[in-house]
């Protein structure tokens, strides 16, 4: 703290000195224009070395010469964020904004922060706005279709990643995400080619396998799925959606007991994981234990009480084991919880 | 002489086990049959084990699992012995695990196609109780064929019937209903034969009749010698059976009885005896909570024949029952009789053809609330022994023809006494099925629904940037202000015959002079494109789309106007069609050989990528030359520049049977060959779609 104090003391000093040279106006202004920017380009140098208390000073400095210079409030945000000050990073960059509205990166940053506040909209516009600004860097569009994903705009989505990638090519998270947005568009083989990409540049993207796998359960590779899954779950062994999804696997195969073995582990690994819960009761239906199905179904709802799915499945087990007031009980509350099929199910009961 | 016989067992007791309405064959083991020479180690024991065998299969039906038993330990000495398979497989044909039977019949006959006369047909009932149709059918016919035509004149042989229940099997088995039925369990099942459940209209308790062994009740019914049946009662505590206790002394008799079905409000209860008068209904009040000495039913229901199920409609006004009482189409039979006026039960009236048959009806029970009578027959489409049917009245009042009512519910052997509740969603019956409790068992029916989709739950991350080192997103590059000069290429990217818009085609601007992509646009939905490029200039374009072909050209913008900063360019794309041909402009190879050159790389990874990207399609890659040299020459270059072409394709991962190559040789020029610039145009590789 001392030291930095110093620091900044001294380039005051310099600031001082220099306002006293008793030149024009308009030399003056250059003068300051041109010392503001040597702080700032020290500063960007010093951030890039990673010394960001040097920086953080240095883009004072800068701002102190010169308040009305909006590009060290932006890297000054960069560094507040990377010191988890949200708050004040914020208060920077609105500032870069309010002084230069043309510095696209603050829009980014700014979008940034509110992708990371779940505000997806905002944050899709303030993308825009930087890339509309010129900052067309492959980051900005992976963001913004980072946004459109969560959106549900899938073909926009896409779009971004593929300029990501453009603009650079070993973008292996843009690879991901552009296949899980060809996956929600239906374009499973194209999905599959775009995570074997990820995984080519980037190996330790574990949800690539996962990803990857689902798809090929699309596609009806199920053996192919399940070395995937497998090759995930060995990456990551508490990878509990991923093992949740070979148990599923497995269960489409009718491999029943595998099934099972993995929704067990994703218990062992989730207690709270109704998921594993349903699909382990379901399991058990096929596997004509329908007391144990009757039990994890009930264990699900009891995690998630608006588990439509899981009602219904409880219906099935109830069914199965003659209790049909309270399989019909089960499908009502499916039906209210918006399982529409549950309706066709209903018409049994009357 | 050949041993027949063809005895139909009487139904005394309510009924008999299926597989034995034609009896097996009573040979006798001999020491010389079973005895191995070379192995005199087990035999004493082994023998003993024989003879106590034969003596508990000769006494009868109800002693074969204890005969069983004997062979099974006596079969450990010698497994080969023809006649003992016989035994054990026929033990095994009057149990629950009829599914062992086949095993050993089988290798019975294996070791002696001759050991018995009725081997055919004790191999046919092992594989029709074992739903193996197709094989029961040929030993059906077999055993049939094994008599003479005399003996067929003299002894009715009856397996057509058999067959035909195979054949009517087949197809109950292709179409099954959706059921689950259970074993209610050893509470109330019994090692020994239980069935006939009557629930109490309060459905909390549960009379049935049971053959088991029971203090002071050691008895054997000489019939069968299986132990005389007595009704006995459980209670249903929440989901479960209580465990089954005899019931009130005094609807006791010395002799078979089984309770038949309890009036709607609970104070009669009607009972089998079949002490009296050729096997009687009888009938006991509850007076007080305690049930009074059970009195004959109506005289004019009742005879000197057999009366056996009774059921009432549910106002009590109707009623069925089955007999072999005179006017009888074929052994038991149902009858129909209605209260009249003076509230007497009016002469018994046979339901008729359609509803009985010549072979036994029984087990009849009518719906709590509709107009549906159930009973179990083994005629009409049985698929073996007793099946159960229903039939309906319709507002005319006239009752419909029998309706089975599929596998699972029925199968080959006797599955009887079929009780539906109200809803038509549970019923109990008496069925032998894999693992039972041994002998006839009480079984739950539940009816399902409509099959019903389970729903399975997979979740995906999908997104990887969770992941994501955060300072990935940070580029310290030191930002300065510049001037805008930002020129623009735009327009549409559209089908070449349709004119239809292509959306999501890639668009890349390539900088010549620097050999690389300078900039990339996609279309979007309206087909329209927008990418930034440095300088008015003139630049290579490559045009991508899904199930389009790709398209390379000069975009010449040096010669186009600029408007608001945009050069318009416009492409049109040829979609993947067969018969669709490409010329690829820019494939070199050297001279006269066919050595692909290194600039031919960006050319060949398109056609790779359109091949991979489009995986079902299939090319022909074609070679072509000028008129320059001999044909014969020419050929061979053409041949040999369109193989270097797919081996290069193979190579990036391309299968190989979905490429052929050919030389043309100068058959196909697409320019003038008098001309040196129609002869390079000539000089060409192109590909043909040959099927997507």
């Amino acid at each position: 703290m001392k030291r930095i104090t110093i620091t900044f003391f001294s380039i005051f000093l310099a600031f001082i000195s220099f306002a006293q040279t008793g030149n024009s106006i308009e030399e003056e202004i250059k003068e300051l224009q041109k010392k503001a920017k040597l702080m700032y380009n020290e500063g960007v140098r010093l951030a890039q070395d990673g010394k960001l208390t040097e920086a953080h000073l240095k883009f004072d400095a800068a701002l102190f010469i010169l308040p009305e210079f909006a590009y060290p409030y932006v890297e000054r945000a960069k560094i507040k964020i990377l010191n988890q000050e949200i708050d004040l990073a914020k208060k920077d960059i609105d500032k870069a904004i309010e002084i230069n509205d043309n510095v696209g990166e603050a829009y980014y940053l700014r979008g940034y922060l509110k992708l990371l506040e779940n505000d997806y909209q905002n944050a899709l516009t303030d993308f825009t706005h930087a890339i509309q600004r010129e900052y067309t860097k492959a980051e900005a569009y992976y963001y913004r279709g980072l946004m459109n994903i969560k959106l549900n705009d899938y073909n926009s989505a896409l779009i971004d990643f593929t300029l990501a990638i453009d603009k650079k090519y070993d973008y292996a998270y843009a690879f991901n995400e552009r296949g899980s947005a060809k996956r929600m568009l239906g374009d499973y083989h194209g999905a599959i080619h775009d995570y074997t990409q990820a995984l080519s540049y980037d190996s330790t993207i574990i949800v690539a396998f996962d990803n990857r796998a689902s798809c090929k359960i699309k596609t009806g590779d199920f053996q192919g799925a399940l070395e995937d899954y497998t090759l995930a779950i060995k990456k990551d062994s508490v990878f509990y959606t991923a093992l949740n999804n070979r148990g599923s696997a497995y269960y489409q195969m009718g491999k029943f007991e595998s099934a099972l073995k993995d929704f067990e582990r994703v218990i062992e690994i989730n207690k709270e994981y109704a998921p594993a819960y349903n699909n382990s009761g379901i399991t058990k239906i096929k596997m004509q234990n329908y007391l144990g199905a009757e039990d994890d179904l009930n264990k699900a709802i009891e995690l998630d009480a608006e588990y439509g799915e899981a009602y219904m499945n409880r219906g099935y087990a109830r069914e199965f084991l003659g209790k049909f007031p309270a399989a019909c009980a089960d499908w009502q509350k499916a039906m209210d919880l918006g399982i529409a099929e549950a309706e066709k199910y209903l018409t049994e009961c009357e | 002489m050949k041993v027949i016989k063809i005895t139909i067992i009487s139904f005394l007791i309510l009924f008999t086990t299926a597989q034995f309405a034609i009896s097996q064959e009573d040979i006798k083991i001999k020491k010389s049959d079973f005895r191995i020479e070379i192995k005199e180690v087990g035999f004493r024991d082994a023998w003993k084990n024989v003879k106590e065998g034969e003596k508990l299969f000769s006494a009868g039906l109800g002693t074969f699992p204890q005969a069983l038993e004997h062979y099974l330990k006596a079969y450990k000495y010698n497994s080969d012995c023809a006649k003992l398979n016989y035994k054990i497989g026929v033990c095994f044909l009057a149990t629950d695990k009829f599914y062992h039977a086949t095993e050993y019949l089988e290798k019975a006959y294996l070791k002696d196609n001759n050991v018995t006369d009725d081997i055919h047909y004790m191999l046919a009932r092992a594989y029709h109780l074992n739903l193996d149709f197709e094989n029961a059918i040929e030993q059906y016919k077999a055993y049939y064929s094994s008599f003479s035509v005399k003996e067929l004149e003299k002894f009715e042989v009856g397996v057509d019937n058999y067959i035909k229940q195979c054949k009517y099997g087949m197809d109950l088995v292709n179409n099954p209903v959706r059921v689950i039925i259970n074993n209610l369990g050893e509470r109330v099942n019994s090692e020994y034969d239980d069935y006939n459940p009557v629930l109490h209209p309060n459905l909390d308790i549960m009379y049935f009749t049971s053959r088991r062994e029971t203090e002071g009740k050691d008895k054997r019914f000489e019939g069968d010698n299986k132990f005389f049946e007595n009704v006995f009662t459980s209670e249903q505590a929440g989901d479960v059976w209580k465990k089954a206790k005899l019931l009130d002394n005094k609807l006791d008799s010395k002799g078979n009885e089984s309770v038949l079905t309890i009036s709607p409000d609970g104070n009669q209860i009607y009972l089998y005896n079949g002490n009296e008068n050729g096997g009687d209904i009888l009938v006991s009040e509850l007076k007080k909570g305690n049930w009074k000495s059970p009195k004959p039913f109506s005289r004019r229901i009742l005879s000197k024949d057999k009366e056996t199920t009774i059921a009432f409609s549910p106002d009590g006004t109707e009623m069925f029952f089955v007999s072999n009482q005179d006017g009888t189409i074929g052994g038991m039979d149902l009858f129909y009789s209605k209260l009249d006026e003076k509230e007497k039960w009016s002469e018994p009236i046979n339901m008729g053809a359609a509803i009985n048959t010549i072979y036994d009806e029984e087990g009849v029970y009518w719906h709590p609330k509709e107009d549906k009578v159930y009973f179990s027959s083994q005629g009409h489409n049985s698929m073996g022994g007793f099946d159960v049917f229903v039939i309906e009245r319709d507002e005319e009042g006239m009752w419909s023809n029998p309706t089975n009512l599929g596998y699972p519910i029925n199968s080959p052997n006797d599955d009887i006494f079929f009780k539906i509740d109200e809803n038509g969603k549970q019923a109990y019956y008496s069925s032998v099925r894999d693992n039972g409790a041994g002998g006839k068992d009480i079984y739950k029916i539940i009816f399902l629904g409509e099959e019903k989709e389970m729903k399975l739950k997979t979740e995906d991350v999908l997104l990887a940037w969770n992941y994501k080192p955060v300072d990935d997103m940070f580029y310290h590059d030191p930002t300065e202000l510049k001037v805008d000069t930002a020129l623009f290429m735009v327009g549409m990217v559209t089908d070449s015959k349709t004119a239809e818009k292509i959306k999501l085609a890639k668009v890349e601007v390539i900088d010549l002079e620097e050999s690389k992509v300078i900039a990339t646009g996609l279309t979007d939905t309206a087909g329209y494109y927008q990418v930034k490029i440095g300088k008015k200039k003139d630049y290579g374009v490559e045009v991508t789309a899904k199930d389009y072909l790709f398209f390379v050209t000069m975009a010449q913008l040096s010669q186009k106007q600029v408007v608001d900063s945009k050069i318009q360019a416009n492409f049109q794309l040829d979609r993947i069609d067969v018969g669709a041909k490409m010329v690829l402009k820019n494939i070199f190879f050297e001279t006269n050989k066919a050595t692909l050159k290194e600039e031919s790389t960006a050319e060949l990874q398109r056609v790779a990528g359109l091949l991979l990207d489009n995986p079902t399609i299939r090319l022909e890659i074609s070679g072509h030359t000028d008129n320059v040299g001999s044909y014969r020459a020419n050929q061979k270059l053409s041949e040999a520049r369109a193989k270097s072409v797919v081996d290069y394709l193979v190579e990036q991962g391309v299968a190989k049977d979905r490429l052929e190559y050919k030389g043309y040789s100068f058959n196909q020029p697409i320019a003038d060959n008098n001309t040196a610039e129609g002869r390079a145009q000539n000089r060409r590789v192109e590909f043909k779609v040959l099927s997507k």
